[in-house]
Order: structure tokens, then C-alpha cells, then sequence
């Protein structure tokens, strides 16, 4: 078989095409992590037998089909637990979780609440196209306030999370927000939450032409696409307080946290060591 | 062979570990079988505590948790005694701690009526020991377990602060 | 090997080490949490993690994880816990993820009696999943049986790659007894059947020759696929009718002709037994007990106590109770597991003694009704 494309290697190439709708962001989060792996691999910060991932259930979550690494497609917003499973038994693993809004921030909300506070060693890439894709456009908890979608015809009265708000109140150690709009950036944050011990959570926006788009008057990817390009507010080295996540005001993207605390798996050990009359 | 042991009193009165520590015995240094289990009320005053033990050398004899019809009973206190006296058969071997028990009913027992509380006061200064002056009492009368696998448990199970008085009061009647 | 004086509950624990336990994941609920703290404090000094998770989903889940990882894992519950891990055993279930879930039945329904005993949930341990499949489910009644049965369960999972619950009740678990307990070494210990073949040539559901496919684990190098959508051997979703059977039957076979391997009772009195209580569980010591009277008094009674309560192994009960002429399943419900061996012993009369007690059913009230039928 003839290499078409660098990422290949990395890829179940047999799987191909993806599931995902002509003009889904979501490929293009596909193509920025495999190629942040792929940095690490080759300068040798991470081998490839410890790179694992693990999604829920969603659009988002089923990027874990294509990447030919250990990978886990398990319940819909069970994947941190899952994977912080994997995490604890087998340290040397790095694991990344991939889900939409819905499997990390409703359904799995009391999960990513914990991993964060716990500053589990996880790098959790959280996929937002702003409605449940693959149940078929419905409210999401980042659906922003009076749009529509197919649970909300009259437009949404829920207010939307700010989930970089949450994930920094509680203690990660690396918080940013990337969109697919915006490449470089974006694999440049994935890069630096590879290389993170703790939680490191991203939070990527992403397209949905399919439903998002049609519901709200964006019939083609590249319409959307391009009204979520003039939505995102680029900062660098933004405040947690500039982390707007708004239709009107605009998406602030950028790293908003960047620190060095020990991650939940080193003081679990430490601890653990006590046992064996280790260390304290 | 097969023996029930019904032990019972007021919360406070030691009588959880006076069963467990006899249970273990059992377990450990004889060749029986045995199942028992524990009731406790919510506070740990007052209320009552009871431990049935059901021992038997073969094991599908040590065939129940609960007392159907005691063969040995240790019971602490009146109450208890008015409650649970239904549970003790005829010809049961059965000491009861006079501090506490003012009216014996008339049954065919074999009763041993002593004052273990006041003994464990008088003898050791406390008395958190009349459940082990109970107990070197009824494994001297019943040899059902020796008296050195008892103290071997007793070391393996009260703090180490107590494990001396504790050994002093159960051997307070093997000993005359 | 020694000699211990414990609970049903410490027994699950001492059980759960014996057979190689690395991770315990749980949410603590009564009655079951002593098992989480005997080794909170016991397994890190074996090299083993015990973490208190947010709630029963995430602990399962992250059993899963483990075991994924390649860690023997375990986690305890009773109906609350349970009713909220049935969605990620099924999941175990169609990645065939060895797992073992120690179920401490309390009463329900709901909250009901929080620290007292009952059999309510004998058919959710195994029905109460969605995908209609069938995981083993031991139950133990005493602590030396916990002990083994936990050994046991955990064997069982590793070899046919299944969750397996071990049903045990509130009763149980605060039972002592005594148990000889062994120690990791001691006893045979099974551990699941790793690939032969070269990562690339790896296929995770690809039973080979048998029912059971050898599993890689993650950080090998085998890219392995653990996958909850319908799927082929090699792990791809496949939604098509011929895959979806192949995977449905191989699923249910693997488990359900086991049957006789996993068939396992204790029987007593059975010489020209003609009455036949069969219980399991901490009622079975009542029936124990009911038995012996109902003899000493001139019957023909014997007492059967299952300890496999599914898969259920139809021509061993049958065999097993062949020419008695009547069978009373007794139980600490409303007359469930009885549904059970009904359409199994078409041929003899068999009565449902359900008698609900928050405690053990009394053995002369198990007698009292047995006899109303004879
Ligand atoms: C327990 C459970 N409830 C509901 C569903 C149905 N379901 C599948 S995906 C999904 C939401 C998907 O939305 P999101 O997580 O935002 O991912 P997206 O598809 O938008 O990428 C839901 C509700 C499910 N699989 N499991
Ligand atoms: S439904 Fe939306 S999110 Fe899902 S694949 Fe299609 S475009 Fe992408």
C-alpha cells in the first residue's frame, strides 16, 4: 500500500473514509492531534506504545476509530474514568480522552469535575460543536442562549457553560481553547497538554454543518466554518476572566492556565508507597 | 457435636469482643467449625449487644447464625436476661453477671451466678473487664477452647495498652 | 494458608487478594464498604491501588479501565451502586472485559433497609443489563465460601473474559466464620490467555479455535480496539445482521456452555431425599437448618444450596434432583430465582417458599409452610 499521506502511520487507514458528514470540523481536530503525536513521537517525548485513547459516545468520541494506537470507544461520557483506570494501573501510558460537549460536560460532568480536581494525569480534548451531533442536532450544555436546535425550537433559554471557567477553578494544570479554525494554534496547544503531568484539558470548537449549521442558517461547512471563524477572538496569554464563550460577544481562544503541580497518579503513588514503608 | 452459644447484654458492656474473641478462639485453636454473628443497637450505650455462635466439628453442623436454642450463655445484664431467656434450652450451662441480674428465672439450667462486674472493679479497677472475667469463667467450666488460645486472641485483638489487664481478668477464674 | 475468624465481607476481601486483585475501584455504600477499607489498607501493601471514585459508574468504568491495562480488578456494591453500573457491564459484556462485581444484596426496593438483608436482586445480577446476555453470578453463604467463591470469580472472569458478579447479602457480609484463608500462591489462579501472534497480526475478538479471544492489554504495542458498537473480529464496527450473530452467539456460548464447568452446590441429607429445599445465599443456612428439623420429624427432606446461580446448568439441577418428588425453592423474595428452576423441572412439583424477612427467614417458618404442601 502506497503511503498517501504522512499521517498515515498513524492512522487505521482500512477504516477510511470516516463516518464524519462532508465538511465536519471534526477531521480536522483528527489531523491536528495525530500530528502533535507525531512531534512527540519523533523527538522521543512520548513512545508510541504508551499513547492510548478513550471516547465516550458521540461524533467526537468516535475520533477513537482511526488513530492506530491502543484506543477505547466505550459509553457515552464514561471514557475519563475509563481511562484514568488504564492511567493508574499503567502510569507510563499517556491518555487521551476525546468527546463532544455532551459525553464530557453533561452526561460526563461529574466526571470531568473529579478528574480535574484530582488533576488526574489525563490530556481530555473536548470536541464543542455546540449541539449533540450524533443523536441529531439537540441542546448541548454549550449551546449558546437563544439559539435553536431540535430540542429548543423556540431557542435556547439554558445558559451555556464556560467549561475553561470550570476546569480552571478546580485546579487543572494546563487549560486552553483551541478551534478548528484556527490549526496551527490548535495543535500547538494539543502539543503542550501532551507534554503536561496533572489534567490538561482543551477545549476545541468545532463544526457541525450537518445540524448545528442547518438550524441556525449556515447551510454549507464552508459558510459555517467561516461564521465561527469571525465568532473566535484570538489572545494570547488570555485571563481565565477573558474566557468569553459567547455567540454575540465572541469565543475567547488561547491557553488560560499553564502550571506545574504534581498530577494525581505521582501523589497516588507517593501514597501508596507509604504502604510498603516507602517514602513518609 | 454441635453447640450454641448465645452471649448478650447491654451496649458498653464488652460484650461484642467477649464474643469475638471467644469465636476466634474457636476458629483458631480448636478443630471446630464455626459461624456467629452480632447485634448491636445504634448507640453504643445502653442498648442491646448480643453475639450467637453456632460451633460444630463437622462443618454442614455449624449450619445457622442465630441461637435457635442456646446450649452456653454468658448474659451481662437483666434485660437482656428477660429478653433473651427463651433462647437458652433446658439443661444450658448459663452465667450470668449478679451485678446486673437481680432475678433469675426458674428454668433447668446450670446457673454460674457471679458478680463479674464488681469483681473486675474490685480486682483490676475497671469495670471494661467484667466480659473477660465472664469469659475465663466459662472456659473453665465448659473447656470448649483452651485457655491459652483465648489469651493468644486477646493479645491479637485489644490494644496493647489493655492486653495485660485483659488477660489478668480472664484468668481470674481459671486460676482459684 | 492459615486459619482466620472473619466476616462474609473480609473473606470477599482476603478472596479478592488471593486471586491477584491490583485495582479496586469504589463508592462507598452499606453494606459493602468494609470490603473498600480492608483494602484501602491491605492492597497498596501488595503493589495494588485502591481509589475512591465520584460515584458507581465512574468505579466500574474504571475497573474496566484497569483490567484493560491488564490489572485484576474489582469493585463492591448493593442495588443502588449496581442499578447505576448495569449500563458499563454491559459494555464489559460486548468487549468481553474481565471484571469481577461484588453485589451485596441489602432490601430494597430503593433505599429500602439500608443495613438489613434480602434476595431481591438475584435476576438483576444477571437480567438487569441491557443486550441480553447472560455474566455469571456465584453466590456464597457463609465466609469460607465468600473466600472461595471470590477466588473463584475472579478465575472465572479471566478465563472466559466476562464480568461475574458475586452475589453475596447484608446477612453475609456480617456473618463471621471461620475461613481458611490462603494466600496469593496458594491457590490456582487462572489469568487470561495473552495473543500468540505478532501485534500486526493481532485481532482482539478473533477467538481462534475457541470461544475466547486471547487479550492483549493496553501499552503493548498490540494497538488494541476495546469497541461498544457492534463488531467484527478485528474489533471494527460492523453494523450488519451476520456479524451482530456471530458476535451474539459466540457471546452466549461462551458463557452458557461453561455451565457445567461453573455448575457448583452443597448438598445435605440426600440419601432418598424426597423433599428437596433448595435455596442460596444466606437463606440456604435457614433450609439447612429446615431440612434437619423436617427429618428429625420422619420426612424425606433434604436441603440443596446452589452456589452457580446463572449460567444456569439445566441438566445438572435435573439430574441433581431426579426422582424427588417435590422441590421447594426458598428465598428471601417474592419467589424469583423459583421462575428459574420452574421451567427447568417441568417434570416435578416445585413450589416458591418466598418468605421476606429482614433477617434470615426462620428455619421453623420455612418448615411451617414446607409442610403445608406435603
Ligand atoms: C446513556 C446514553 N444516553 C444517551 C445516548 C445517546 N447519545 C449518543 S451520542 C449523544 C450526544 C452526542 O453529543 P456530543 O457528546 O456533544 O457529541 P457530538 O456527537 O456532538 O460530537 C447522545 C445523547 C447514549 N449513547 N447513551
Ligand atoms: S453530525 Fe455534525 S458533528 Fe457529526 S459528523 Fe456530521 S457534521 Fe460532524
Amino acid at each position: 500500500m502506497a503511503v498517501a499521506h504522512p499521517l498515515d502511520r498513524y492512522l487505521r487507514t482500512d477504516r477510511l473514509p470516516t463516518m464524519w458528514c462532508p465538511g465536519c470540523g471534526l477531521g480536522i481536530l483528527l489531523g491536528c492531534i495525530l500530528r502533535a503525536l507525531d512531534r512527540r513521537i519523533r523527538e522521543g517525548s512520548l513512545r508510541r506504545e504508551n499513547v492510548g485513547f478513550a471516547g465516550g459516545i458521540g461524533c467526537s468520541a468516535r475520533m477513537t476509530l482511526y488513530p492506530y494506537f491502543d484506543s477505547a470507544h466505550v459509553i457515552h461520557g464514561r471514557a475519563i474514568p475509563f481511562a484514568l483506570g488504564v492511567k493508574i494501573v499503567k502510569p507510563e501510558m499517556k491518555m487521551i480522552v476525546v468527546g463532544g460537549d455532551g459525553d464530557i460536560a453533561a452526561i460526563g460532568g461529574n466526571h470531568i469535575l473529579h478528574a480535574i480536581r484530582r488533576n488526574a494525569d489525563l490530556v481530555v480534548i473536548m470536541a464543542n460543536n455546540m449541539i449533540y451531533g450524533m443523536t441529531g442536532g439537540q441542546q448541548a450544555p454549550t449551546t449558546p442562549r437563544g439559539l435553536y436546535t431540535t430540542t429548543t425550537p423556540y431557542g435556547n433559554p439554558e445558559r451555556e457553560i464556560n467549561i475553561v471557567k470550570l476546569a480552571a477553578a478546580l485546579g487543572a494544570n494546563y487549560v486552553a481553547r483551541g478551534s478548528v479554525t484556527h490549526t496551527p494554534l490548535l495543535e500547538q496547544m494539543i502539543y503542550k497538554a501532551l507534554g503536561k503531568r496533572g489534567l490538561a484539558f482543551v477545549e476545541v470548537l468545532s463544526t457541525c454543518p450537518e445540524l448545528f449549521g442547518r438550524h441556525i442558517g449556515f447551510r454549507s461547512p464552508v459558510d459555517l466554518y467561516s461564521e465561527l471563524r469571525k465568532r473566535v477572538v484570538v489572545k494570547t496569554r488570555p485571563s481565565v476572566e477573558e474566557s468569553d464563550y459567547s455567540w454575540e460577544r465572541g469565543f475567547v481562544i488561547g491557553e488560560f492556565v499553564d502550571r506545574d503541580e504534581p498530577g494525581f497518579i505521582e501523589v497516588l503513588q507517593e501514597y501508596t508507597s507509604r504502604a510498603r514503608g516507602g517514602a513518609g | 457435636m454441635r453447640i450454641e452459644v448465645l452471649i448478650a447484654g447491654r451496649g458498653g458492656q464488652g460484650i461484642l469482643l467477649l464474643g469475638h474473641i471467644l469465636g476466634r478462639a474457636v476458629a483458631k485453636y480448636t478443630n471446630l467449625y464455626i459461624l456467629g454473628s452480632e447485634i448491636y443497637a445504634a448507640e453504643t450505650r445502653g442498648g442491646d449487644s448480643r453475639v450467637d455462635l453456632v460451633i460444630a466439628d463437622r462443618e454442614e453442623e455449624a449450619d445457622f447464625i442465630k441461637v435457635m436454642g442456646a446450649d452456653i450463655a454468658i448474659v451481662m445484664h437483666q434485660l437482656q436476661l428477660d429478653a433473651y431467656s427463651h433462647l437458652i434450652k433446658d439443661g444450658a450451662v448459663v452465667f450470668l453477671d449478679r451485678s446486673n441480674v437481680t432475678s433469675v428465672p426458674q428454668r433447668k439450667w446450670r446457673v454460674f451466678l457471679e458478680p463479674y462486674t464488681d469483681i473486675a472493679e474490685r480486682e483490676f479497677g475497671t469495670p471494661r473487664v467484667a466480659n473477660m472475667v465472664a469469659l475465663g469463667h466459662l472456659v473453665r467450666q465448659t473447656s470448649l477452647v483452651p485457655p491459652e488460645g483465648v489469651e493468644e486472641v486477646i493479645r491479637e485483638t485489644v490494644p496493647k495498652d489493655w492486653v495485660d489487664v485483659n488477660i489478668r481478668a480472664f484468668r481470674y477464674f481459671l486460676s482459684r | 494458608m492459615r486459619v482466620d475468624y472473619v466476616t462474609g465481607n473480609t473473606a470477599i476481601a482476603l478472596g479478592s487478594i488471593a486471586a491477584g486483585l491490583r485495582f479496586y475501584a469504589g463508592y462507598p455504600i452499606t453494606p459493602t464498604s468494609d470490603i473498600f477499607e480492608f483494602l484501602a489498607r491491605e492492597l497498596p501493601k501488595r503493589g495494588g491501588y485502591v481509589v475512591q471514585f465520584e460515584d458507581e459508574i465512574a468505579s466500574i468504568n474504571a475497573a474496566i479501565g484497569a483490567s484493560w491495562a491488564c490489572a485484576k480488578s474489582m469493585t463492591a456494591t448493593s442495588g443502588p451502586g449496581f442499578s447505576l453500573m448495569v449500563e458499563a457491564l454491559s459494555l464489559a459484556v460486548i468487549t468481553e472485559t474481565p471484571v469481577v462485581v461484588v453485589y451485596v444484596m441489602r432490601t430494597g426496593p430503593s433505599t429500602g433497609v439500608p443495613t438489613r438483608s434480602g434476595q431481591y436482586d438475584v435476576l438483576q445480577a444477571t437480567y438487569g443489563f441491557h443486550g441480553g446476555l447472560v455474566v455469571p453470578v456465584l453466590a456464597p453463604a457463609t465466609p469460607q465460601e465468600a473466600f472461595d467463591l471470590t477466588v473463584r470469580a475472579f478465575n472465572v472472569s479471566e478465563k472466559l473474559r466476562t464480568p461475574v458478579v458475586l452475589l453475596s447479602d447484608a446477612t453475609i457480609a456480617h456473618t463471621y466464620g471461620r475461613v481458611v484463608v490462603r494466600e496469593p500462591g496458594e491457590v490456582e489462579v487462572v489469568e487470561r490467555a495473552k495473543p500468540s501472534v505478532p501485534p500486526e497480526k493481532y485481532r482482539p475478538y478473533d477467538p481462534g479455535e475457541g470461544l475466547v479471544p486471547p487479550m492483549a492489554c493496553f501499552g503493548e504495542g498490540y494497538n488494541v480496539l476495546v469497541e461498544s458498537l457492534t463488531h467484527d473480529e478485528r474489533g471494527y464496527y460492523a453494523p450488519r445482521s451476520d456479524v451482530q450473530r456471530r458476535l451474539m452467539w459466540r457471546l452466549y456460548r461462551k458463557i452458557v456452555e461453561s455451565a457445567p464447568e461453573l455448575f457448583d452446590y452443597g448438598a445435605a441429607y440426600l440419601d432418598g431425599c424426597d423433599v428437596a429445599l433448595v435455596s442460596y445465599g444466606s437463606t440456604s443456612l435457614s433450609t439447612l437448618v429446615a431440612a434437619k428439623i423436617l427429618r428429625s420429624e420422619g420426612y424425606r427432606a433434604c436441603s440443596i444450596r446452589l452456589r452457580t446461580l446463572f449460567p444456569v446448568y439445566e441438566e445438572g439441577i435435573r439430574r441433581l434432583l431426579n426422582g424427588v418428588g417435590k422441590v421447594f425453592v426458598v428465598e428471601n423474595n417474592v419467589g424469583l430465582y423459583y421462575r428459574e428452576l420452574r421451567g427447568v423441572l417441568r417434570g416435578s412439583e416445585v413450589v416458591s417458599v418466598p418468605i421476606i424477612d429482614l433477617d434470615l427467614p426462620q428455619p421453623r417458618e420455612v418448615v411451617e409452610v414446607v409442610k403445608q404442601w406435603l
